[in-house]
């Protein structure tokens, strides 16, 4: 039904626009609108249930299309190109005058979304609504901004479809049937493979190798009382108890809750298990850009800045972080606590389906922290809103460093990571943040 | 059938789109139906077991809120007509009093036998009290959601009234009952209780196996022993499993293994294992699955055990819920999901469970052989309610299933809308939304079903026999309600009125009803065994009453007798005495009554005299490595990596006595070991210590180098980390007893090497081989080539250009078959047929045999079957009881082979056919696994199911494909038609029951005649396991024994090859097998 309502309303809008005299409305492009865009990319990955590394792919490559081409012959902005691995110049595009750049910048983003979700169906509803309400507002400006969205875009996802996520569809899954007590184990309810072990082949925007920031290894594990593993193991399964004494009220409770972001928590009610689907990390994080954006009324071109210089720190992060996890492929505080010390213990968080070490949390925390703290400086207070349309509060910061301090604890809260993890993780996603900081000019001197 | 079915249905669904009217008039002329319904004005019976779902009772918050209730018959008014009590899970019970000619009038009001109890489930009537009135025992749910309450026990008064004593015999249990078993199994001559308690999720639902030895309250099942007329729970002293697990949902009690006491089978849910306790005679039980099952249902719900095929053992089905129907196979969720879940599982102790329904045929109280795929039994889609009864007085003993789920929760597509869209609400909020959402789940309603059997195989009557008339029916009884010697059907259905099918065999068949006057304070007898002989049959049954699901029927026992008299009729009592009635009436209810006379009944002692027996002579166990190629190669349609252990033997120092190589998996050493007559000592041969890494699949030995000792091959298959390196075939050379490996002897053989065979083929007085290999081990799909060495002489060996194969091979041998003094080559193969080359001295040309025999074929030999003094060629394939079991030239098993998304990395994907279509036999999930543009082509699984492969991986693809076929699964021989090969011949049924990987040549008690053995474990969860092939000794085709009653245990695991070795004083029986420990067998 609301489909046929839809077509003939296209039908009459095509019928009016014929019948009409042309116009030539300016069409304006606010970073709202920006905005709008980036929450329904959210909106359709959520839906399609993208991996959190996957989720940080998703949304970098449509920002990076969106900032080509607002920095295209741009006074401030510089070109990524030759900056990030493999990114070569744009070809010669020949710019109708008065091109409108913030409506091109918009659609190259959208054009290269649409190439990365599952259900392409919901994001064509959303661009092709906008698309006819922009060529019914002023179809030249539209075509030629069209025209040259579309050709950055296409140099984007050339260049993107090199990545080498294509091929790591087909590599094996994580092996997990092991005889070592400290290696990593699927984990209830849903018992789920590890997901994308493969994901440090994935070629990344900005370091130089995967293991570029590898971090220190962790405490080695050992069920020798007083082993600082142990130690660490008990501390996780002492602050879980703590917490669940605190009752509902217990600060940190809602800290884990709120810094949850794992699109995989199965729900395990009457005859059925379904995923109570949240958004990642990487998408907090992005939400996050957005508030600090809106709070800094920043302009169209400046948003994106953001957006993309996030998005990048956030996706070499997760590539980092995947690098370690796969590689010291720690078993998880709650497999070893129901083995050994407590059958019936339950971590606050449900276990995410990848090795522990380092937290992925952390290494993202820190990575977007440390960027976002140079674009809007330190001591940048917000209300995070964030996680409202899913069913949590508000919390405030004082800056990024402490949402992202706090984002990193809220892990062995949750208890699904040990501390070393945590601090070990927050260190190594500064360390990227940094390296984005220093390595990619944005901004002409 | 399957296929057939499947073909049915979609039929009729495009008949129903296309030409609704006409089906509707065709619907309106009534079939003449073996079981025909009758409607509530006609029977008095206006009874329906109602839901009222509110947002805090449902499915969301109760598990079981669909799984309906039960009913219960019996005489209790003795007027000799049984009368029946339906449960209504949260409404009124009702009681109906049979009236004759089937007509009933509801007495419930005043015979007070209404439930104080929240949820009721099922029922039973016993006569608790021994005062000759019946009693009815109703078990409930309570101590979840705001359920409260007890099992009820109302005592009849004798007046049409009833009183609730529960209490006061000890048997107002509160938890989550399911149904009672009343039996006597400690033989004191008074009924005693086994109640099936269920469990929900909760933080213990993943813990270790383990915990079933503890005891959880409300959950754990429990015994409850008749003490004088108190019941007293003796669960923990009886070793009665009672752990937060217990997912039970229906037991059997039957004396399985024919020893005189009463076992109990017990069908537990979700991912506990099923119990099977074994009566100690001592007043506790052993739980002995694990010896006695190979596979098991996985969501097992009700059960039924009966002798389905007359050998005087019980047989037994438990139900699962694997749908029929394409359309809705590819929308839920099925066992494909479960490969990983399951692995996880294994490790915390459980076994490995499949989601299908399993038909387990007992095997002397040994052990179980399971044959649902072979009967095209094993998807009846949401089945609850399973009966054994002869429906149409043959005498062979049929098949009822109850059906039907009110809404289907394991439905991905609503799995999938609840997990988009619960996120919005907070916990509670969401609980509240998912309530609201649950008329998004799609129906469950399926038909009934019923099948007709024969004593080997069923058939489906579905449609024939009674309407093909989808419902939701849980409970269900088989009884006869009008005296007429047929069985009628009561069915308890929710939402829906009970169903009454009224059976029309009437006096057309011969029959025999019987009741028991037994003794003490078991006076109706339950546990009596009766076997009657007729017609040079016999027919074996056990007197209880609760049966299928939440249900019960009447104390007596059914027979047909087809157009027969019965010769005799023994019955075995309660106290295992035994008395004989010779002359008995017939069509007729026999009352018979307990007479002091009768005499012990002895048992037979089945393990006596068996010719050999298990002694461990030598000490080697195979254990695969963890490679798995699901994990590399998505969609291979199984496993090629575990072939192994490699096996040769021979006579290595010409001591006389045959010695023997077995090679083990990549990570372990393979072993020699000497035979000196009386024992076997390992020989360590360095070059084979040093080759651990590699994963040997088959070995021979053979004089390579002409100087009269035994040289080795070993054929290599896929090592663990996969290093090329460690993937080639080896020759060893002897060098005065010790093996040495040789370098640039035989050419690489990167290959899955699956065969090795030497012979000197061009008769140059050398030894050739010829060298077999199943696959190419990083890609399924494309072919690998198989060759022949030629010797030259020195032991350098090089490929006959001449020949060529390029074709899965799995097996091969050089045999005689034209009698021309020089050996011929035979071969088997997967996705082909069978190719027989006659040898021209060193040139071999194929010869023709019948078309359409493409097959998974594992092995191939020569034997003379059919005793006609000449050699057939016998063909192990993977047998009739599988997943493709229906698989036939018409209907073949496509394999097609592309990169269907251009992504460099070749798939694999397998379609049956329907119709004229063929469909992806993976789901959604699994082909969007390996290619991501499943997942942007269907959004929804509704989108994917019913869509034929063209449109799955879009015809240009399709075009571009290579093809293979599989046309039969049937394992058969090539029947020797004065040297020609043009007959396949059909092994009989108990051959066919599982993959036949190897035929070996023995000599058992001076027969002549080959050990048949096989079974696979490379499937995935699709198919469960393949292991029904028990071990067969085969003389003739008409003649073959289990090997079993020679005393070898059953082979429950894939076996490679057996053999039997010649000591001094004794033979050894040797069996070997993948992932097992060798068991040796000695006979003198």
């Amino acid at each position: 039904m609301i489909f046929k309502v839809k077509h003939t309303l296209s039908i009459l809008i095509v019928f009016v626009f014929f019948s009409c005299q042309e116009k030539n409305t300016p069409i304006t492009i606010t970073p709202q609108q920006f905005h709008e865009t980036v929450d329904q990319l959210t909106k359709v990955m959520i839906h399609d249930v993208f991996s959190p590394p996957v989720a940080s792919r998703i949304y970098v490559y449509p920002n990076i299309a969106a900032y080509e081409v607002i920095s295209y012959n741009n006074q401030t902005y510089n070109s990524l190109t030759n900056q990030l691995n493999d990114f070569e110049q744009l070809p010669d595009i020949t710019l109708k005058k008065n091109t409108n750049t913030p409506l091109a910048a918009l659609i190259a983003y959208m054009e290269v979304s649409k190439e990365l979700v599952f259900s392409r169906e919901k994001l064509l509803v959303y661009t092709d609504s906008l698309y006819n309400h922009w060529s019914k507002t002023n179809l030249k400006e539209f075509n030629d901004a069209k025209l040259f969205g579309e050709q950055v875009a296409n140099h984007v996802k050339n260049w993107m479809h090199k990545d080498k996520y294509i091929e790591t569809r087909n590599m094996p899954v994580h092996n997990i049937l092991t005889d070592d007590p400290f290696k990593w184990v699927p984990t209830p309810p849903a018992f789920m493979a590890g997901i994308e072990p493969h994901w440090n082949k994935i070629r990344p925007l900005i370091l130089d190798s995967t293991n570029q920031f590898k971090p220190k290894a962790p405490p080695t594990p050992s069920l020798d009382k007083s082993s600082e593993f142990y130690k660490e193991l008990m501390e996780v399964y002492a602050i879980g108890n703590l917490i669940r004494e605190e009752g509902n009220d217990s600060e940190k409770l809602n800290i884990a809750k709120f810094w949850d972001c794992n699109p995989y928590v199965s729900v395990n009610k009457g005859h059925f298990m379904f995923a109570e689907k949240k958004i990642t990390p990487g998408a907090h994080w992005i939400g996050i850009c957005k508030i600090a954006c809106q709070d800094a009324k920043k302009d169209f071109e400046s948003t994106i800045y953001a957006y993309t210089k996030t998005s990048i720190a956030i996706n070499d992060a997760f590539i980092s972080c995947w690098d370690e996890k796969y590689r010291s492929n720690l078993v998880r505080p709650e497999t070893l606590i129901n083995n050994h010390i407590d059958n019936t213990w339950l971590p606050l968080l449900q276990t995410p389906p990848f090795p522990e070490y380092t937290s992925g949390h952390s290494v993202v925390s820190g990575a977007a922290s440390e960027v976002l703290t140079t674009i809007f400086g330190d001591h940048f207070a917000f209300d995070d809103t964030t996680e409202l349309p899913y069913g949590l509060g508000v919390r405030q910061f004082t800056s990024f460093r402490n949402a992202a301090q706090e984002a990193a604890i809220s892990r062995f809260y949750g208890g699904i990571h040990y501390m070393s993890a945590v601090e070990f993780g927050l260190e190594q996603g500064k360390k990227i943040g940094h390296f984005v900081n220093d390595n990619i000019s944005f901004l002409s001197k | 059938m399957l296929i057939k079915n499947r073909f049915v249905k979609l039929f009729l669904l495009s008949l129903l789109v296309f030409s609704c009217n006409e089906l509707t008039t065709e619907n309106k002329t009534p079939k003449n139906y073996l079981l025909e319904q009758l409607t509530p004005e006609e029977t008095g019976i206006d009874f329906s077991n109602l839901l009222k779902e509110d947002e805090n009772h449902s499915i969301i918050n109760y598990i079981y809120f669909y799984n309906g209730s039960g009913l219960c018959a019996g005489d209790i008014n003795n007027d000799g007509l049984s009368d029946l009590y339906f449960v209504s899970n949260q409404g009124d019970n009702k009681l109906y009093l049979n009236k004759g000619n089937l007509k009933f009038e509801d007495i419930t009001k005043s015979a007070n036998v209404n439930s104080n109890s929240d949820w009721n489930t099922g029922a039973t009537m016993v006569d608790i009290n021994n005062d000759g009135l019946l009693d009815i025992y109703l078990c409930s749910v309570s101590g979840i959601l705001d359920f409260k309450g007890n099992n009820e026990l109302f005592i009849n008064n004798g007046d049409g009234t009833f009183t609730e004593k529960a209490k006061e015999y000890g048997l107002d249990f509160s938890g989550y009952s399911t149904q009672s078993y009343f039996f006597d199994y400690d033989k004191d001559d008074d009924l005693d209780v086994y109640i099936v308690n269920h469990a929900v999720h909760t933080n213990l639902s993943y813990g270790p196996a383990s915990q079933r030895h503890n005891r959880a309250d409300l959950v754990g099942d429990v015994l409850l022993k008749n003490d004088n007329g108190k019941f007293v729970d003796v669960s923990e002293e009886a070793n009665i499993f009672g752990g937060p697990n217990g997912y039970g949902l229906s037991a059997s009690i039957a004396d399985f293994n024919n020893d005189g006491w009463d076992d109990i089978y017990v069908c537990n849910d979700f991912h506990e294992d099923d119990y099977y306790y074994l009566n100690n005679q001592d007043g506790t039980f052993t739980e002995s699955l694990s010896d006695a099952f190979s596979t098991i249902s996985r969501f097992s719900m009700g059960s039924d055990a009966a002798d389905i095929n007359g050998d005087g053992f019980v047989d037994l089905i438990t139900l699962d819920m694997l749908p029929d129907q394409e359309k809705v196979i590819k929308q839920t969720e099925g066992d494909d999901a479960m490969y990983n879940m399951q692995k996880q599982l294994k490790k915390l102790g459980y076994r490995d469970q499949i989601s299908r329904n399993m038909l387990q045929i007992n095997n002397k109280g040994d052990y179980f052989t399971e044959t649902a795929s072979f009967n095209n039994i094993e998807d009846t889609d949401w089945s609850w309610g399973p009966l054994f009864a002869d429906f149409d007085n043959d005498g062979y003993q049929d098949l009822f299933i109850c059906n039907g789920i009110i809404r289907r929760p394991n439905d991905l597509d609503f799995r999938k809308y609840v997990s988009s869209t619960f996120k919005k609400y907070g916990s509670h909020e969401g609980l509240k939304w998912l309530y609201k959402s649950i008329d998004k789940m799609p129906t469950g309603e399926s038909s009934n079903r019923i099948f007709k059997g024969n004593n080997s195989k069923f058939e489906d009557k579905t449609g024939q026999w009674i309407a093909d008339t989808p419902s939701f029916s849980n409970g269900g009884i088989y009884i006869d309600l009008d005296l007429d010697g047929d069985l009628d059907i009561v069915t308890n259905n929710l939402n829906g009125k009970a169903e009454i099918f009224k059976n029309k065999t009437n006096k057309s068949k011969n029959y025999l009803t019987l009741t028991f006057n037994y003794k003490g304070n078991n006076k109706e007898g339950l546990g009596t065994k009766a076997i009657l002989y007729s017609n040079g049959t016999s027919q074996f049954k056990q007197l209880y009453k609760s049966r299928g699901f939440l249900s019960a029927g009447d104390g007596k026992l059914y027979f047909g007798l087809a157009d027969n008299s019965v010769d005799s009729l023994h019955i075995i009592w309660p106290n295992n005495k035994l008395q004989k009635i010779t002359t008995v009436d017939i069509n007729k209810n026999l009352k018979i009554d307990y007479q002091d006379s009768a005499t012990p009944y002895s048992y037979p002692n089945l393990k006596a005299n068996t010719i050999f027996k298990k002694e461990t002579l030598i000490d080697y166990t195979h254990i695969e490595d963890t490679y798995d190629d699901f994990f590399h190669e998505r969609l291979i349609p199984y496993r090629v990596s575990i072939q192994g252990p490699a096996v040769a033997i021979a006579d290595i120092d010409n001591n006389g006595f045959e010695d023997i190589f077995i090679g083990n998996t990549s990570g372990k050493e393979a072993k020699l070991f000497m035979n000196n007559g009386m024992s076997f000592n390992e020989k360590e041969v360095a070059d084979i210590k040093k080759d651990l890494l590699f994963e040997d699949n088959v070995a021979t030995f053979f004089d390579a180098d002409g100087d009269k000792d035994l040289d080795l091959y070993v054929g290599s298959g896929i090592e663990l980390i996969r290093r090329k390196a460690f993937e080639n075939d080896r020759l060893y050379i002897n060098n005065n007893n010790t093996f040495e490996k040789s370098t640039s002897k035989i050419p690489d053989n990167l290959n899955n090497t699956s065969s090795v065979v030497a012979y000197d083929y061009d008769q140059d007085g050398d030894q050739d081989l010829f060298v077999g290999n199943l696959s190419n081990p990083d890609h399924f799909g494309l072919n690998p080539t198989s060759y022949i060495l030629v010797n030259d002489g020195q032991g350098n060996f090089t490929k006959d250009q001449t020949f060529s194969l390029n074709i899965k091979v799995s097996s091969a041998t050089w045999r005689d078959i034209n009698n021309d003094g020089v050996k011929d080559l035979l071969v088997s193969s997967e996705w082909d047929s069978p190719k027989i080359y006659i040898n021209n001295t060193g040139s071999l040309n194929p010869i023709e045999i019948p078309e359409h025999l493409n097959g998974l074929w594992q092995t191939i030999t020569t034997y003379d079957i059919d005793a006609d003094g000449d050699e057939d060629i016998l063909l192990g394939n993977w047998g009739e009881n599988t997943r493709f079991n229906n698989v036939s030239t018409e209907i073949p098993l496509r394999m097609y082979n592309l990169d269907f998304d251009s992504n460099g990395t070749l798939e694999t994907i397998l379609a049956y056919k329907i119709g004229d279509n063929f469909y992806p036999v993976n789901s959604k999930d699994e082909l969007a696994s390996q290619m991501n543009i499943i997942s942007k082509r269907f959004v929804d699984y509704k989108d994917f199911s019913l869509r034929p492969i063209e449109e799955v991986l879009t015809p240009q693809a399709l075009k571009k494909a290579t093809i293979n076929e599989v046309q039969t699964l049937t394992s058969g021989y090539l029947e020797n038609n004065n040297g020609t090969f043009n007959t396949f011949i059909a092994f009989k049924d108990q051959l066919q029951l599982a993959p036949i990987n190897s035929f070996d040549e023995v000599t058992i008690n001076n027969e002549k005649g080959l050990v048949v053995s096989g079974n696979s474990n490379k499937v995935g969860t699709y198919h469960g396991a393949y292991l029904a092939l028990k071990g067969v000794f085969l003389k003739t085709n008409e003649d073959f024994e289990q090997l079993s009653n020679y005393g070898i245990e059953p082979f429950n695991g894939q076996v490679k090859q057996t053999g039997l070795i010649k000591m001094k004083n004794k033979d050894i029986f040797v069996v070997i097998t993948n992932n097992e420990e060798l068991k040796t067998y000695t006979s003198n």
